[in-house]
């Protein structure tokens, strides 16, 4: 009897399917992090080549894994008002080429390079924290990721490394920027850094 | 090489910290944070989350202008806007970051320059000439050295913050890496027995008692500091035994080998702090305060 009953609910687990369950956050970031490890080790990609395939792939992963509206709007903070609709379109996508020539270019890089899912903390109610450490050769490097939970799914929106938050450190860059210059003179730095002024 | 100034300044630091120092913006992300924390936080954003709310601008005159300026046509859409806004911001509130004054801004922003030229004109391509002479493994090897001779500084300072567990852990790691890490070449403590690195300064020491950092400085060649870490610097600087080497000329050559060695280890996480930053000089100050928040609070 015992047999059955644990029979029919692994076939109802089996047949029913979760789509609006993402899991556990910390399932989710290590999912998404064990695929940027494995396209950084797949040694089917090589030279320049490979280079921009590699580049692709953790792109689209990271496609997945951020949530670049949320990221945006809290770097903003109250900036984010002063934007209209367009120009916070805009500021979402040139951020996002910054983060990815900053970041994600910068991953190909690595490839000796560990990493530990230490643990998970409650932020909040929908937002949480996976803390994770790179074990390199030459030191260890804490890296925790705040992720928030949207429409069922777990989204990247900070990414805090050795103790200094990406989110805060450019909002301390752009307030700065603001306190002299319109939302547009913003944008317009951004253009020329992203490449598209 | 590293001059007076350097010596002077990078006294007491611990040595995987001056160096980080040293290299100035070596520093950023896995680097440069040794340092910075503010006790001071301004909360900025979090200071303004409702139309009525206005900024206290005691020390935030020019932010004031952040407080949104409500039109009465648009009053309402303002308001739901601000009230999602609201939501946001005291979601993150707790990690706001921390703020410093920077009344020395041209003064700083000169020897940010300075650093940067120093960076890219000498210390880049001197480390990276004798990264090229001698293998990473010995480079690891003699960083691991000169951590483990600075140890007085951590075990002080652990002690200092009444952090026993973390002192006995120094000394555990000095007995355990003089001897079976070859004179602290290896880091047997760590890598066998698992017992971590855990930086400590009078810095972090002040911090953990309550004192902010007064304001954002910026030494040449030693890069990112604020007036309690400057003088956390000097302090530590007595506990350096390298310091206490004569002639003062091999006490700086040393130090500024050291430097080397360790800019060697650290190539490009300068350039990569540079290269994300919209404004590099800003962003430099705030990874240095938000870091030395977390050495504070750890």
């Amino acid at each position: 009897m015992k047999k059955q009953f644990f029979g029919l609910i692994l076939v109802l687990l089996l047949i029913v399917p979760f789509p609006a369950y993402a899991g556990p956050p910390l399932d989710t970031v290590k999912g998404h992090i064990n695929k940027v490890l494995d396209v950084l080790s797949d040694s089917s990609l090589k030279g320049e080549s490979g280079k921009s395939a590699k580049k692709a792939k953790i792109r689209s992963i990271s496609e997945k894994m951020f949530d670049y509206n949320e990221l945006s709007r809290r770097t903003l903070g109250q900036n984010w008002n002063k934007f209209n609709n367009e120009q916070q379109k805009e500021f979402t996508e040139l951020y996002k080429c910054i983060l990815e020539d900053a970041y994600a270019d910068k991953l190909i890089t690595y490839t000796d390079e560990k990493v530990l899912f230490n643990k998970e903390t409650i932020l909040s109610e929908k937002t949480c924290e996976i803390q994770t450490t790179i074990i390199t050769k030459k030191a260890d490097i804490p890296i925790h990721y705040r992720v928030i939970q949207k429409e069922g799914e777990w989204r990247v929106y900070d990414i805090v490394i050795e103790g200094v938050s990406l989110v805060n450190n450019y909002r301390t860059q752009f307030r700065e920027i603001l306190a002299s210059k319109s939302p547009d003179g913003l944008l317009d730095i951004l253009r020329k850094k992203v490449g598209r002024a | 090489m590293a001059g007076h100034k350097a010596f002077l300044w990078g006294k007491g630091e611990e040595l995987t910290m001056k160096l980080r120092k040293f290299s100035i913006g070596v520093v950023v992300i896995s680097v440069l944070f040794l340092f910075g924390c503010a006790h001071n936080s301004v909360r900025q954003d979090s200071q303004a989350p409702v139309v009525t709310a206005a900024v206290s601008d005691q020390n935030q005159e020019t932010k004031s202008t952040q407080a949104p300026q409500i039109q009465p046509d648009t009053a309402k859409e303002t308001e739901i806007k601000l009230a999602e806004d609201k939501e946001d911001i005291t979601e993150e509130g707790e990690e706001e970051a921390p703020q410093i004054a920077d009344p020395f801004y041209i003064w700083n922003k000169g020897w940010y320059y300075f650093n940067d030229k120093f960076y890219f004109w000498l210390l880049k391509p001197v480390s990276k000439g004798y990264s090229f002479i001698f293998p990473e493994i010995a480079r690891i090897g003699v960083s691991n050295f000169f951590y483990n001779i600075t140890t007085p500084i951590r075990f002080v300072n652990s002690i200092l913050q009444f952090k026993m567990k973390d002192a006995g852990n120094e000394l555990l790691r000095l007995v355990i890496n003089s001897t079976v890490g070859v004179g602290g070449l290896g880091d047997f403590a760590k890598g066998q027995l698992d017992i971590k690195r855990k930086n400590e300064d009078l810095g972090q020491t002040f911090g953990a008692y309550g004192v902010g950092h007064g304001f954002y400085l910026v030494w040449p060649i030693l890069g990112p500091s604020s007036l309690r870490d400057t003088v956390g610097l000097v302090g530590d600087g007595f506990l350096n035994p390298i310091n206490y080497i004569r002639p003062v000329e091999t006490s700086i050559a040393i130090t500024a080998y050291d430097t080397v060695n360790y800019t060697s280890l650290h190539i490009g996480d300068y350039e990569d702090i540079i290269e994300a930053a919209v404004d590099p000089y800003i962003s430099i100050r705030d990874a240095y305060v938000q870091n030395r928040k977390k050495k504070v609070d750890e």
